[in-house]
């Protein structure tokens, strides 16, 4: 993996990674309020599912982060454990998820600014900032990542604990109750869901932590890929989940004794902030919002053309994304080709009509497929790389088969039995976006087996890191 | 989650640790870590925890097919300082034909994993202070040449001893970056007035058939630029130089 720039980043500019795109701060403000409109009663339990499930994904990443130091990340891993079409099926189910989520950071970081800016409807305002974003986003991956690490985790060290006392606070007060008639966040907070619904509850709570593998992508310019990586992908969901599931179980109790409006406007803890604070908190709250999101948005397109960027190398994709810019060390070419796809589809989408709410939670549900798709081939490769390489232990196996199985059975449930609004429809975007990818493997399967068996690269020791060569 | 995760407090762990470094050691490049299990001893989940443990801190590496182990840099780092030099006469010949040529000290210089060692210094126009170059790594061309060679030169020469020797001393990470990077571009490092004020230096690189640095020969002037003229000269005599110390 020649042209990157090769062991530059220490441990927390490769935790900013991680934390950047799973983006705590950003999660917090948005997810739970779907979760609660999807499962009801279950959303505080679906929300631990979910933290359990990714953490026991996390746990399986490990075993594979600890072997091998990859571009690809994830793909590779599920590469060199299952084979080569797999290995391509979870990259592209990757690719798929990163561009995803970076179409709804955009949207979202765009949304919070416009909020602060000029509070009202305004969609055309946003698809510009959307646009605006991804340009930004696209300037600061190409100057290299390591730029902003520092920043990205002292933003979201401050803007999560601001909102975690707001809500603190807002708890310890008691909610303002609704008045007279009008029904409160009750009828849907303790709503009982059907299994389809609950399992969209999980795959939307799973959404808030979509992005903690992403640090697997630095494993060639980390300082101690071996160390640094595993740590960054453990760690990031593990904290992130207390934090997580403290979070949503304020705002579930919050919303229960709220207007039921508040719980339908799509940003219910912008409006239980606005109804009991005044003065500058929600404003405070948009600005953590969007700073979060424009992180997000910076690390998704990191994580985005890293794994093209590992693919046109192999010869997977083509191979003009694998040019690399001399000066700065990053994977330009598949910058270029991805961000104007980044910044369009937001625009567009939002030009057409679409409400910017439903744009960010829609992306943000396909990135969700996506995930769990690549998750559970990596859950299953990590037990096959560590039979081959002879390392197996009962609890990686016992761990990388439940978490696979968990994971495709949440994916399916989700997808079959889901809500059409919520699961179904966005299934089939999801499907719709795999097609070129498995056209590709089977393509790849007929002509060019050999540029297939190399999918999956990694970081092999150079002789000049060996001590002795020879037996 | 810190680094300092093992404390003085678990000796077990430490001796077990050491054990599989002797294990890998004894064994050979390639071992299985199934094979370091049976010859430490200890039950494989512990080993397969160990061997992690001692390759994420590069004390030992992975063989390309992830199946085997050998002992990393680090692990050479402990052996010790920069090699007993013993040159042969031919390479000693090699050198007094270039000092006859040039009009600027002349030096070889050897390197050590993680150290360099003035080798043979010209006795007419002898270096100021052999100890400034060997100790201060991030200043001296030939230190650059080793630095710049490896994967990381921090673990070698870590930013806290980036000392300012002169005014034009790189005392930080990323001048001293900028530095290296174009010294591994070019494939020679130069520095003027950031050892002594007034005396600059060129190091051309001798290495082995694997490509591995073994030496340098530094050409030294007091001057104001580097003596660049003189590079052919001194890569020619390097290249001469290979065989003899490789």
């Amino acid at each position: 993996m020649e042209g990157l720039r090769r062991r530059r980043l220490g441990f927390l500019e490769v935790l900013a990674q991680s934390v950047a795109v799973l983006a705590p701060t950003a999660a917090l403000v948005t997810v739970p309020a779907l979760v609660v409109a999807a499962g009801g009663s279950l959303a505080v339990p679906a929300f631990a599912g979910a933290a359990l499930l990714v953490v026991l994904v996390a746990w399986c990443v490990r075993h594979a982060a600890r072997r091998m130091a990859a571009v690809g990340g994830v793909y590779s891993y599920c590469a060199r454990g299952l084979g080569p079409v797999p290995g391509v099926v979870c990259g592209w189910a990757l690719v798929v998820a990163y561009a995803a989520l970076a179409v709804s950071s955009c949207t979202g970081a765009a949304l919070y600014a416009v909020a602060l800016l000029a509070p009202g409807h305004h969609p055309a305002a946003v698809a510009l900032g959307a646009v605006l974003v991804a340009a930004g986003a696209g300037l600061v991956t190409a100057r290299g990542v390591q730029l902003s690490a520092r920043l990205v985790l002292a933003l979201e060290a401050v803007s999560l604990t601001l909102v975690l006392v707001l809500l603190g606070a807002l708890v310890l007060r008691g909610g303002t109750p609704a008045e007279g008639a009008r029904p409160t966040g009750a009828v849907l907070v303790d709503a009982v869901p059907s299994a389809g619904g609950a399992a969209l509850a999980v795959l939307l709570a799973v959404t808030a932590f979509v992005g903690f593998e992403s640090s697997s992508v630095l494993g060639v310019e980390s300082r101690r890929p071996l160390l640094y990586v595993p740590r960054a992908v453990l760690w990031t969901p593990a904290v992130g989940g207390v934090v997580l599931l403290l979070g949503a179980s304020a705002q579930v109790v919050l919303l229960r004794e709220a207007p039921l409006e508040v719980l339908l406007s799509g940003a219910p803890l912008d409006g239980l902030v606005r109804a009991e604070a005044g003065g500058p908190l929600p404003a405070l709250l948009d600005a953590a919002a969007a700073a979060a999101f424009v992180a997000c948005a910076g690390g998704s397109v990191t994580a985005l053309v890293r794994v093209l960027f590992s693919m046109g190398r192999e010869g997977v994709l083509p191979r003009t994304l694998g040019e690399v810019r001399e000066s700065t060390g990053t994977p330009v070419r598949a910058l270029l080709v991805t961000l104007p796809l980044v910044a369009l589809v937001p625009a567009v989408a939002l030009l057409a009509g679409a409400a910017p709410r439903a744009v960010l939670s829609g992306a943000v549900t396909v990135a969700a497929f996506g995930s769990l798709l690549a998750y559970a081939l990596v859950s299953a490769s990590a037990p096959v790389l560590l039979h081959r390489i002879g390392e197996l232990t009962p609890a990686a196996l016992l761990g990388g088969v439940v978490a696979s199985a968990s994971c495709t059975a949440l994916l399916v449930v989700a997808a079959v039995a889901g809500p059409w609004a919520g699961g179904q429809s966005l299934a089939l975007v999801f499907a719709a976006l795999m097609v070129p990818g498995l056209l590709r493997v089977v393509w790849l399967r007929r002509r060019h087996p050999e540029r297939l068996a190399r999918a999956g690269v990694y970081d092999e020791p150079t002789r000049r890191s060996v001590l002795r060569a020879e037996p | 989650m810190s680094d300092r995760g093992l404390t003085g407090r678990q000796p077990g762990a430490v001796q077990n640790a050491l054990a599989v470094l002797e294990a890998v050691s004894h064994a050979g490049a390639g071992v299985s870590a199934r094979e370091v299990g049976e010859l430490v001893g200890l039950p494989p989940a512990t080993t397969y925890r160990l061997l992690n443990l001692l390759v994420g801190e590069e004390y030992l590496v992975r063989m390309p097919d992830l199946r085997g182990f050998a002992l990393g840099r680090k692990a050479a780092g402990l052996a010790g300082g920069a090699p007993e030099p013993r040159l042969s006469r031919a390479a000693k010949e090699e050198l007094g034909r270039l000092r006859g040529a040039l009009r600027v000290g002349v030096h070889l210089v050897v390197f050590g994993p993680t150290s360099l060692h003035c080798a043979d210094v010209d006795p007419e126009l002898p270096l100021r202070d052999p100890y400034l170059l060997e100790r201060h790594l991030h200043a001296g061309a030939a230190g650059r040449l080793l630095l710049a060679d490896q994967p990381d030169w921090r673990e070698v020469h870590p930013p806290s001893r980036l000392v300012r020797l002169t005014a034009e001393t790189p005392v930080r990470p990323h001048q001293l970056q900028a530095r290296l990077d174009e010294t591994a571009e070019r494939g020679w490092a130069a520095q003027a007035g950031e050892v002594h004020d007034d005396v600059a230096c060129l190091a051309a690189p001798v290495r082995g058939a694997d490509g591995a640095l073994v030496g340098a020969v530094l050409l030294t002037g007091p001057r104001q630029r580097p003596p660049l003229e003189h590079l052919p000269a001194a890569r020619g005599c390097a290249a001469a130089l290979e065989p003899l110390l490789a």
